[in-house]
């Protein structure tokens, strides 16, 4: 039945795309999967080594090795992302006039230039953009949706004593992701009150916009029905005592293990390196002792 | 304390007008007394708009009089030092399942309650153990919460009001979102709580639900209209019907049947009840035929 599934959207929403494996990075710590993706993210805008990046690049295959997910489908996250990320290269090595100033020139042809250094900026994006796509696979492969609310509430409950709103924080995020189900159901349900008084939801050929352009009478009656929800849940919570965050305890308590201090303190390392490497300029050095020694 | 001596809800005087002192002022409730004593089964009858759902909303202090008092166990539900005590008091379940689920995991949404008590680790799983054991959904408990039937929502949703340990459950239409199996299911779950002390507050417009209880309230306009045991409330069906309500079926089939066979008994409640008094007057023993 093909004609059903146009309006099946809560088989599509898939946040947290699991896969079962039963592997080491499975049972790790949701906080230390947490803080190994952070920190990773950070290093990669940071680092500015290929050999560094490259290095980051094969800690996060071995990482998908160990979870046994398959290579194609933790690129598959990556797939429509390539057009853009093509272009965002291209723009790099062909547009950006500072990597032409005192560089060398590569390549040239009419008024297209290619130094060393709008090379590098291009590989270097390329390089970023695919180690994050394939971090965070592996990360939402391996993490359940309860992991990854259980982890953030765990990470950020220290900070309570910072008097940031830690608390208010876990909870939004916990009821966002209870509430997604709740909205693809009442999209299909509106959806379907629409198709049935002739609306037209964009089959057949229509570009992106025009078919944007069609859900709009979707958003305000969805918007309505969320307003209405969270006033019905407000009073929900509020029956059960809620009063904000203060003096709350906790049912589920996170228990970490050795491996994941080894993989925290891995991490750590390897982040340090891959700044290092960027630090003392490692490419260049390298460049230099083969251009010399060949 | 002088618990025993209090009944567990008295209200006296009560008026509520949403949006008050404003030019849109609605009267919801005008003058409301009652009392409700701890083990009580009270079902609350009334048409839309007439109040039903305001009133309950006054028995946990989710809404405040505008005028007048209600107390719970001897705690005024104006005095904020006590609205924890009169939230724990008093669990409600309310009328739409998915709306009132927090978490999204059944055995953590049953623990939000207690989590906002502050009760202690070991103590909150023991509660949330039992709370889901006597709602029956104990296999369930790692579910994701979205996942489960509308029915078994409801029943997370009391487990959820009796992790708190309340002695009073209110339910607003808890069961008209649900299919048959679902609203039995709920109904003897709640038939159970009672049987173990329970006070049951339940809002419905289903009247064979109503004729489970011990005593029905009927309000319209926001003031009390009858009150009284079910036999008696449902007798009085041209009363009923002026104020937008139905009797159980199994009354209608008697007043009937009692209006064409003599002796024929007019007041009767449940299909049990019906089927008993046909069988004794067709002549055979009650229960031969079962």
């Amino acid at each position: 039945m093909p004609m059903a599934s146009e309006f099946e959207l809560l088989g599509r929403v898939t946040i947290g795309q699991y896969l079962p494996t039963g592997s080491l990075v499975h049972s790790l710590d949701p906080r230390a999967k947490l803080l190994v993706v952070l920190l990773l993210i950070i290093v990669v805008i940071v680092s500015n080594s290929l050999i560094g990046l490259s290095l980051l690049l094969l800690a996060v295959l071995a990482g998908l090795a160990v979870a046994r997910i398959p290579l194609r489908f933790a690129l598959a996250g990556l797939r429509p992302m390539l057009p853009f990320l093509i272009l965002l290269a291209l723009l790099q090595v062909f547009a950006i006039p500072q990597y032409s100033i005192g560089a060398t020139v590569i390549w040239h042809r009419g008024i297209l230039t290619i130094t060393d250094r709008s090379l590098l900026a291009g590989i270097l994006l390329i390089a970023r953009f695919s180690i994050m796509a394939l971090g965070l696979s592996l990360f939402s492969f391996s993490t359940t949706t309860t992991e990854l609310t259980h982890g953030i509430e765990h990470l950020v409950r220290p900070l309570q004593t910072l008097r940031l709103p830690a608390h208010e924080f876990a909870l939004v995020v916990n009821i966002a992701i209870r509430f997604l189900p709740i909205l693809a159901e009442e999209t299909e349900r509106l959806m379907k009150a629409q198709a049935s008084r002739g609306a037209d939801f964009g089959r057949g050929r229509r570009n992106f916009v025009q078919r944007t352009r069609l859900l709009l009478p979707l958003l305000v009656p969805l918007f309505l029905v969320s307003l209405r929800r969270a006033d019905q849940l407000i009073e929900a919570m509020e029956a059960r005592c809620y009063l904000g965050g203060k003096g709350r305890t906790h049912l589920i308590r996170l228990q970490e293990r050795l491996p994941d201090y080894v993989v925290v303190a891995g991490a750590l390392g390897l982040a340090t390196g891959a700044i290092y490497l960027s630090r003392v300029n490692a490419d260049r050095l390298l460049w230099s002792w083969l251009s010399s020694h060949l | 304390m002088d618990g025993a001596e209090e009944p567990l809800i008295r209200i006296e005087g009560l008026h509520y007008t949403y949006q008050a002192g404003t030019h849109r002022a609605v009267p919801a409730l005008c003058g409301i007394d009652l009392t409700i004593h701890a083990g009580e089964y009270v079902a609350l009858l009334g048409a839309n708009g007439s109040g039903k759902s305001t009133l309950l909303r006054h028995l946990n202090a989710l809404l405040l009089p505008t005028a007048g008092n209600v107390w719970i166990a001897g705690w005024n539900t104006r005095d904020a030092t006590h609205l924890r005590n009169v939230r724990t008091t008093v669990g409600m379940v309310f009328q739409v399942p998915d709306s009132q689920i927090v978490a999204t995991v059944v055995e953590e949404d049953v623990a939000f309650g207690p989590e906002n008590l502050g009760i202690p680790e070991d103590e909150l799983r023991q509660r949330v153990d039992w709370a889901l054991s006597t709602v029956r959904l104990s296999e369930l408990q790692h579910r994701a919460s979205h996942l489960l039937s509308a029915g078994q929502k409801q029943r997370l949703a009391i487990a959820g009001a009796l992790a708190m340990h309340p002695r009073c459950l209110l339910l607003d239409e808890a069961t008209a979102m649900l299919d048959p199996v679902g609203r039995r299911q709920l109904l003897e779950t709640v038939g159970h709580l009672h049987q173990d002390g329970m006070t049951v507050v339940a809002a419905t417009h289903n009247m064979a639900e109503a004729a489970l209880t011990q005593r029905i309230i009927v309000l319209s306009e926001g003031q009390l209209a009858l009150q009284g045991e079910p036999r008696a409330i449902f007798s009085q069906i041209e009363t009923l019907r002026a104020l937008h309500l139905d009797v159980p079926h199994p009354t209608l089939l008697a007043r009937e049947l009692s209006a064409r066979v003599d002796g024929f008994p007019a007041d009767l409640l449940t299909i049990g009840e019906l089927a008993d008094a046909v069988a004794t007057y067709l002549g055979e023993p009650a229960g031969a035929a079962i």
